[in-house]
């Protein structure tokens, strides 16, 4: 925790400042305040612990940079979604850790805003971004990945509240959490996505089992998670059963377009890192600067240019009023496909570094690698790449089925 | 209220089409009074010499517009020069709007000027060139990126057809022998480095415009085109296909919304046209691909498109811009030091 001591309590968010000054003290303060250790393009990088992450992210609320476009009367910042693209890109440009409870503040507190209850809301929003509880998305489970219209977990009414039995897969973070916004059948499973249901479930309710499943990055971040005659409060189900599957389309359509906001100023910082650590090396500076790698890491930059165009059309978009609809699934498939091939060649070039190794190298092998493997997950998580050209056919283009 | 405030660029569009269709079968110069009668030619040119002084956002959709219908006419050119123009020989600029004088750019080489006495003579094989061998004037590239207005009649210039893959509007190549240049038709230097950041957002629009008909022929002969039982776009490998055009197409008009934006500048337009050959030409392909045996015939216009598509690419030098692009961002980012990281 010591790191994390000095860090400031001002909050950037009252103080009136709107645009560029709004822009100016966010870059400030996050100068100022985030731990050099926290950098994962620094020398002096650690991944932070669970509780510096709770803690970094508790200051990071307290200075106006989480909850942005929240209401006030649930603890948000009350401000719009132009500002909070503006943080949003300062935050990107520092190689800051990822939140560990982005599903509470991008997914659980979005639908429960949308569908909650007035005491519902009143009771999680301001504890998701205090960080006293932390979420994860009970959606995928065994027989139902892509096609959560299959899936099996069972609510059934009881006289206050509901039981709930079944089995979720693929729940990133669910190990650290103290709620999972779980997907579960009230129906047959032949009404498919009539009759599903949402739920806030606390994690320590009895009959709740977490295994932790280890991935290809060697982490042990995402997990099964069992129902065992889990009993939940009525206050704990979230919006109206029949409701469920909508809820659940709209959650994955905030995911899907306006989560993790930061990613094109994010990939920006990888790149700038990327080609600052080739030109400390003798032979990579030589490399970057030849045609062949130069065109391949323009290619990259011209990537990042269009997804950033990408962000802030589906943003004005919003800001106007529109409904994001099914054009998230424009810039999800855009960003993940585009980041897994930067993260390819961050590691042939790297490969390719003098002997011995220099400081920067190392610094930067250690991140690029851990962002390859990551990246493979990006194409998968939120809706496979298959899934997402299913939906640009379907309710982009409206193509005929024409049987 | 200034005509920019109190017009929408896509107010353009639907002139465009309108104006794009009424020169289908007419001549060029036929084709430059119509289009100069809907006020196109001067969208962007000041009103002293006829023009609407419009942003350059408002050439986007009557761009998007012409290619997308195959106009037959070098509009982009046309465009550009007569802004280019207002200021120094705004007789001529005025008759470029007017549509009674047809300009063009030669979009590659360079001519090399040489003085003998107190004339500039200009030498230099240049090529391009759309729609030369109809144009009155041709503004060619110098050394330093000036640019000279070149009479298509004078003595010294040479017109030639040139092999290409356009179709619609045919380039030429140019050649130049002592050609005499009044001091008053050079552009001074960085004219030409303006001019093609403008050309770069205007190709990417003229992109999207053939990227976007092709998209929709594609869409159409999937939805109508049945085999095995069933309409092409049953199969999923069509539909996904389709899908990741799609994709490339909003890439391409997001990429150039955002270089007309506020945050928009030199980088932004390069980004956008870049975008757009990556984009258009998989989009034209891809069309080309799933009319099948069709798609390789004359008459069905994929073809047309994609060699359009294919010359602009040439006409704004993506591949040696993209290696401009890459070094020039990696030379603005400074070596590893711990303390900047």
């Amino acid at each position: 925790m010591s790191v994390l001591e000095a860090v400031s309590t001002q909050s950037v968010a009252g103080e009136g400042l709107t645009g560029e000054a709004y822009r100016d003290a966010i870059h400030r303060w996050l100068h100022a305040n985030l731990p050099a250790s926290f950098r994962s393009d620094s020398a002096a990088f650690a991944p932070p612990t669970q509780q510096q992450s709770v803690a970094w992210e508790a200051a990071m609320y307290r200075a106006g940079l989480t909850g942005i476009t929240w209401p006030q009367a649930y603890g948000g910042h009350g401000r719009s979604l132009r500002e909070h693209l503006i943080a949003n890109q300062e935050i990107g440009r520092l190689a800051m850790p990822e939140s560990v409870n982005s599903i509470g503040k991008e997914l659980a507190g979005p639908i429960i805003l949308a569908v909650g209850t007035e005491e519902q809301k009143r009771r999680f929003l301001p504890a998701i971004l205090e960080m006293r509880n932390i979420w994860c998305q009970g959606f995928s489970e065994p027989e139902a990945g892509s096609d959560l219209a299959g899936l099996r977990t069972r609510a059934t009414q009881t006289g206050d509240g509901w039981r709930i039995n079944g089995q979720k897969i693929w729940t990133s973070g669910a190990y650290r959490a103290q709620r999972c916004l779980v997907l579960a059948r009230t129906g047959a499973l032949e009404d498919r996505h009539r009759g599903l249901a949402m739920f806030a479930v606390p994690l320590d309710a009895k009959g709740v089992r977490v295994r932790t499943i280890k991935s290809i990055d060697g982490r042990e971040s995402f997990c099964e998670v069992f129902f065992d005659e889990v009993e939940v409060a009525q206050q704990d189900a979230i919006g109206a059963p029949d409701e469920g599957w909508a809820a659940a389309i709209r959650v994955l359509e905030i995911e899907r377009a306006t989560n993790r906001m930061y990613r094109a100023w994010r990939f920006e910082n990888e790149l700038r890192h990327l080609i600052s650590a080739c030109k400390a090396d003798p032979a990579l500076s030589a490399m970057v600067a030849d045609r062949h790698y130069a065109v391949r890491l323009g290619e990259v930059a011209v990537e990042i240019e269009v997804l950033k165009a990408h962000v802030e059309t589906a943003v004005e978009a919003l800001a106007s009023g529109d409904k994001i609809g099914a054009r998230g699934s424009l810039a999800k498939l855009y960003w993940s496909e585009s980041h897994q091939r930067f993260a390819a060649l961050a590691i042939e070039l790297l490969s390719q570094a003098s002997l011995p190794q220099t400081p920067a190298i190392k610094v930067a092998r250690r991140r690029f690698e851990a962002i390859y493997l990551a990246a493979r997950a990006e194409t998968i998580y939120a809706g496979t790449t298959e899934i997402q050209l299913g939906i640009i056919a379907d309710r982009i283009l409206q193509l005929s089925r024409g049987k | 209220m200034s005509m920019a405030e109190a017009l929408q660029p896509d107010e353009f569009a639907a002139t465009a089409v309108r104006a794009v269709t009424a020169c289908a079968g007419l001549g060029v110069r036929e084709q430059a009074q119509n289009l100069a009668g809907d006020g196109l030619l001067g969208i962007v040119a000041d009103e002293e010499v006829g023009g609407l002084a419009l942003p350059i956002g408002f050439a986007v959709p009557v761009i998007a517009a012409a290619h997308a219908g195959l106009l037959g006419f070098p509009l982009l050119e046309t465009i550009l020069v007569s802004r280019l123009l207002q200021s120094s020989l705004t007789r001529l600029a005025a008759a470029i709007v007017s549509g009674d004088k047809l300009a063009t750019i030669a979009w590659q080489g360079e001519a090399f000027a040489e003085r003998d006495g107190g004339l500039l003579l200009l030498n230099g094989s240049l090529a391009r060139a759309p729609s030369a061998a109809s144009a009155d004037h041709i503004l060619v590239r110098m050394s330093g990126g000036a640019a000279a207005l070149i009479p298509a009649d004078a003595r010294g210039v040479v017109v030639e057809d040139a092999a290409g893959l356009d179709l619609t509007v045919p380039e030429h190549v140019v050649r130049l022998e002592k050609v005499e240049v009044p001091h008053g038709s050079i552009l001074p230097a960085g004219t030409w480095d303006l001019l093609s950041s403008d050309a770069n957002v205007l190709r990417a629009a003229a992109i999207l415009g053939s990227a976007e008909a092709c998209l929709a022929l594609a869409q159409e002969h999937a939805s109508t085109r049945r085999q095995f039982g069933h309409a092409l776009s049953y199969n999923q490998a069509i539909r996904h296909a389709l899908a990741r055009q799609k994709l490339g197409l909003e890439s391409i008009r997001h990429a150039i919304t955002r270089s007309l934006s506020e945050v928009g500048g030199p980088v932004q337009r390069d980004a956008a046209f870049l975008a757009a050959v990556t984009y258009g030409g998989s989009i034209s392909e891809g069309a080309l691909q799933i009319h099948g045996g069709m798609g390789f015939t004359w008459d069905v216009p994929v073809h047309r498109h994609l060699r359009r598509i294919r010359t602009l690419q040439a006409q704004g030098d993506a591949s040696g811009l993209i290696s401009t692009f890459g070094r020039n961002y990696v030379s603005e980012v400074a070596p590893f030091a711990e303390a900047g990281a």
